[in-house]
């Protein structure tokens, strides 16, 4: 028995492994594909038994009408500016935040990291009234910044880049940067954030898709056509009221989910070209 | 002799805690100055009190005359070189030596120059490009050295900084930063648990535990004549032979031998008399006569351990065991096992310690 598990190591995995892992694959782009196989007929494949598997030639025509019906190209836009500004920000104050729980000593420091962890425990829709009479007293209603400005920053974007930053910048690091003269902030920039930014590439990551893909409350602060976003416009994609037409939805779905392969074809390889240079030995 | 570091009635609490109670110490300009004590002894603390990374909770502390109390590190005439080197990894080694002239705000090429000649100054020079995970321990040792040594510190404040290196590299580390030591004419302060390296490298050494500062002097000095129990212990290998002050030249030992030795100690006093091995030795039982002003106990020898060019005989007196080393010699020419032995040593081989 030992002598043969010793020769998978040295193989690798073994031909079970690949099948399975080939499954999963299969499994989890299945949906995506049958998506595309709708998107390119009309609705009416939807209720098809046994379901039809091959693309049909209507996908540009569908998302013609998804352009036709509602201003999708300025959806993708709102969308692109609210998610890269959010994921931006949040990333930004979540690491000086992260940093100042991470290495800073101050007075309440635990029950303020405690009270924000909390946080993350409280449901979303139960701040959604006061956030809204907040946002609609600002006079942000229909307006984007209703949408970047509670995304810059987050309890899990802080708890994750404090636990980044435990992880991968020693004290004697900061300590040493003092030293030879940096602030606070100087040492922020210089040292931390060099150190965490695959972590830093991730939590960007995480934010830009929740953003991208946030639809109860840009639907309930956004009721223009102008100021929707991509989620929200293709609720409102189909001119029927009572009838639900799929083939137009999974067309509008597919043109609004490429921006997000995009951004994660771009740090995915960001991610990995951090982790590689960011070696640090304690 | 110029003050480099006075520390005055300095304590450093945190919270409840005491790391360094009320200590006095002064280190000279241009000394080679060890602090050794075992883990949580209060050393790294008093360093980073000098560093400027901690604050004494009381007392004084200058340097060069000039109290520092709550200066940041910066502003001090001091640079640190840290335990693990906190080399900056995403820097090269040009970028993490000249990272505190950036700060200063000299200017780039002015930087990248002093940088070059400190990297030099380690017997680095070639390696300026590469980054710190590309360096074996010695090497980032030195950047880490640099990179202090190019700010033009007074005082160069060292925290264990040969501990993760092997054996033999920290031999040769000992030796050059001796050496480095005496060309710039700096004080150099370092921390350490070990106590040979301590008493290798050091104009003098201050022995500290559980946040006192127990005995400040010359290598020589704390070995020869070490003010407590706990020195005599720490530095070396000693035996303690348990006994009582009798009167200001005699001890009577716990088999109640009357032995010659000096102290300043009440009649009363519980002592012990700290004999290292090599001070003591060896003879035939009975052949060393209270004439020679020898004091000598009788015992058995118990084990003979083998250290190539030494020997340490575990020799068994009534009521303790002692260890006594001597010098290699031809195997038919020395004592074995069960042998009766007398162990004597002359006054000033053994001193007094509470």
């Amino acid at each position: 028995m030992m002598p043969k598990r010793k020769s998978r190591v040295g193989k690798g995995p073994g031909i079970t492994t690949y099948v399975l892992l080939l499954l999963v694959a299969v499994l989890s782009f299945f949906p995506y594909y049958w998506m595309f196989v709708v998107a390119s007929n009309d609705t009416s494949v939807i209720n098809e038994v046994p379901p039809r598997l091959v693309p049909g030639d209507r996908f540009m025509e569908n998302v013609r009408t998804v352009f036709n019906n509602v201003p999708f190209g300025r959806a993708l836009l709102n969308s692109a500016i609210v998610a890269s500004l959010a994921a931006l920000a949040q990333t930004f104050f979540s690491a000086l935040a992260g940093y100042a729980f991470s290495k800073i000593q101050f007075k309440g420091r635990n029950v303020l990291f405690v009270i924000i962890i909390a946080t993350m425990m409280v449901p979303l829709q139960l701040g959604v009234v006061p956030q809204f009479l907040l946002i609609s007293r600002l006079g942000w209603v229909n307006d984007l910044r209703a949408l970047i400005v509670p995304g810059t920053v987050s309890a899990f974007g802080v708890f994750w880049m404090r636990q980044a930053i435990d992880a991968a910048v020693p004290d004697e690091l900061i300590q040493a940067a003092r030293v030879d003269g940096a602030g606070t902030f100087r040492t922020f920039r210089s040292i931390v954030v060099p150190s965490i930014r695959p972590q830093a590439s991730v939590l960007a990551l995480f934010a830009f898709m929740f953003m991208w893909n946030d639809f109860f409350w840009p639907l309930i602060v956004l009721n223009k056509q102008d100021a929707f976003t991509v989620q929200v416009a293709l609720r409102q994609v189909q001119e029927q009221a009572y009838v639900t037409d799929y083939a137009i939805q999974m067309a509008g779905t597919i043109v609004g989910t490429v921006p997000l392969f995009i951004v994660f074809l771009i740090f995915g390889k960001q991610i990995v070209g951090g982790i590689m240079e960011g070696a640090l030995k304690g | 002799m110029t003050a480099a570091v006075e520390i005055s009635d300095v304590t450093k609490r945190f919270g409840d805690v005491v790391a360094v109670d009320n200590i006095d110490l002064t280190i000279a300009d241009g000394e080679f100055f060890a602090m050794l004590g075992p883990s949580g002894c209060g050393k790294t603390t008093t360093l980073r009190m000098i560093a400027g990374l901690d604050f004494p909770t009381e007392g004084s502390l200058k340097i060069f005359g000039d109290e520092v109390g709550t200066l940041p590190p910066n502003k001090r005439p001091v640079n640190t070189v840290f335990q693990n080197y906190a080399l900056f990894p995403h820097m090269s080694v040009l970028d993490n030596v000249s990272f505190g002239l950036r700060m200063q705000k000299v200017d780039k090429a002015t930087a990248a120059a002093r940088a070059k000649e400190s990297i030099e100054l380690v017997q680095l020079g070639g390696y300026e490009k590469r980054r710190p995970n590309q360096l074996s321990g010695g090497q980032q040792q030195r950047v880490a050295l640099a990179r202090a040594l190019v700010n033009e510190p007074k005082v160069l404040l060292l925290d264990e900084p040969l501990g993760a290196l092997d054996l033999k590299l920290r031999q040769e580390m000992q030796g050059e930063l001796k050496s480095l030591q005496r060309d710039l004419g700096v004080s150099f302060v370092f921390v350490t648990h070990d106590q040979e390296e301590a008493l290798t490298m050091s104009d003098r050494i201050a022995v500290m535990n559980e946040g006192k500062l127990l005995q400040v002097g010359s290598p020589e000095e704390i070995y020869e004549r070490p003010a407590n129990r706990f020195v005599a212990d720490f530095i070396g290998q000693t035996n303690l032979i348990e006994g009582t002050v009798a009167d200001e030249t005699t001890i009577v030992l716990t088999n109640g031998a009357r032995v010659a030795a000096p102290s300043d100690h009440a009649a009363g006093t519980a002592v012990a008399l700290s004999l290292r091995p090599e001070r003591a030795t060896l003879t035939p039982a009975g052949a060393v006569e209270a004439a020679d002003g020898r004091t000598s106990v009788d015992g058995v020898i118990a084990g003979v351990t083998y250290l190539g060019n030494a020997l340490v005989y575990d020799v068994a007196l009534d009521w303790m065991t002692i260890e006594v080393r001597e010098e290699n010699r031809p195997a038919g020419d020395r004592p074995s096992p069960g042998d009766r032995v007398a162990v004597s040593w002359t006054t000033s081989d053994a001193s007094v310690v509470v």
